[in-house]
């Protein structure tokens, strides 16, 4: 396996950083259509709804990355599709957290 | 010839009821080259899935040295040092091969191997823009930048020029010269024989190993597997 420090400065793992907010908004426009519809504030932060949405936007960006067999270049690499991705769940998290401070 | 060091043993695979692979081997050897050729639909992509983890046998296991796993998974046999080549491109189209290989390598120790197999051309420009023989030159080096101790490549020659067909082969050797143990599938008789030291062949699910390969005239290949 590629040390992970590797993974996390690598092109390939920087490009799945690019990609990512444009998921995220994605994630975030359904979760706060949703919110408000439920009469909750649509960019409010709650950990398990976040929890949620991260996860489905980590599996869109697997759906996308397994159509490119960008799995079996990660695999050939040692690395399982949630150990590398695994560390946007972060990037999610940070996002968000920004969001719901700054609306 | 040392023992098999990679082997998909007594495999079963059925879908929708019907034997897709019955009892099927196949195994690679350190520093030879290995075969597996058969008709389009006789097994020969289902049976490399299971040997790299791609699919869950019905039956039998996947043993790596003196590891044995019912269900391998291609990350874990990765970290035993086993590298796989679908027949499908599987590098990031947007970053370049060198991109690729500076992930595996950044001191650049895969220089050599680049200008063994005569990539460095094309070594800064993305793999999405790369010809079929360019892209599948390119996976090879990234194959084995890892110096992997066993690469399975899926039909490697597949729509690829006679010129890129004779470079994938000679990667393949030059590899194997080095210790790496080597397995494809394809059905190119004539590469099979200019490349392979073993074959197996498969049909209708079943394998066997072929010895005198290399003594037939071509066209039996053609009218009839090797019995």
């Amino acid at each position: 396996m590629i040390p992970y420090h590797r993974w996390l400065t690598s092109r390939l793992f920087r490009s799945y950083l690019a990609v990512f907010p444009f998921i995220w908004m994605l994630g975030k426009a359904a979760n706060a259509f949703t919110a408000a519809q439920a009469g909750l504030p649509p960019f409010g932060f709650h950990v398990l709804t976040e929890a949620v949405v991260c996860v489905l936007e980590l599996v869109v960006l697997a759906t996308y990355l397994r159509r490119d067999n960008q799995d079996i270049l990660l695999a050939n690499l040692g690395l399982s599709l949630p150990a590398a991705l695994a560390p946007l769940a972060t990037l999610h998290f940070v996002l968000s957290g920004v969001g719901a401070l700054l609306v | 010839m040392t023992n098999p060091i990679y082997a998909a043993d007594s495999i079963d695979v059925r879908l929708g009821g019907r034997p897709i692979l019955r009892a099927a081997y196949v195994d690679a050897v350190p520093g030879t080259v290995t075969a597996l050729v058969g008709r389009v639909g006789a097994g020969k992509s289902t049976l490399f899935s299971v040997l790299v983890g791609r699919r869950r046998p019905d039956g039998g296991v996947v043993r790596w040295k003196e590891e044995r796993w019912h269900r391998a998974r291609l990350w874990r046999l990765a970290r035993c040092g086993v590298c796989f080549a679908p027949d499908r491109p599987w590098l990031a189209p947007r970053l370049t091969g060198a991109d690729h290989l500076r992930m595996i390598d950044p001191g650049n120790g895969w220089l050599s191997l680049a200008e063994e197999l005569g990539i460095t051309d094309w070594l800064e420009t993305r793999v999405g823009a790369l010809s079929g023989g360019e892209l599948r030159l390119t996976e090879v080096a990234v194959a084995l930048a890892r110096r992997p101790g066993a690469i399975v490549l899926d039909e490697p020659f597949r729509g690829l020029a006679p010129l890129y067909r004779d470079r994938v082969g000679r990667a393949l050797r030059a590899a194997a010269a080095r210790g790496v143990a080597v397995l494809y599938a394809d059905h190119d008789a004539r590469l099979v024989q200019e490349t392979a030291d073993r074959l197996f062949s498969i049909e209708q699910g079943m394998t066997r190993p072929v010895s005198d390969f290399r003594d037939r005239p071509l066209h039996e290949w053609y009218h009839g597997w090797p019995q």
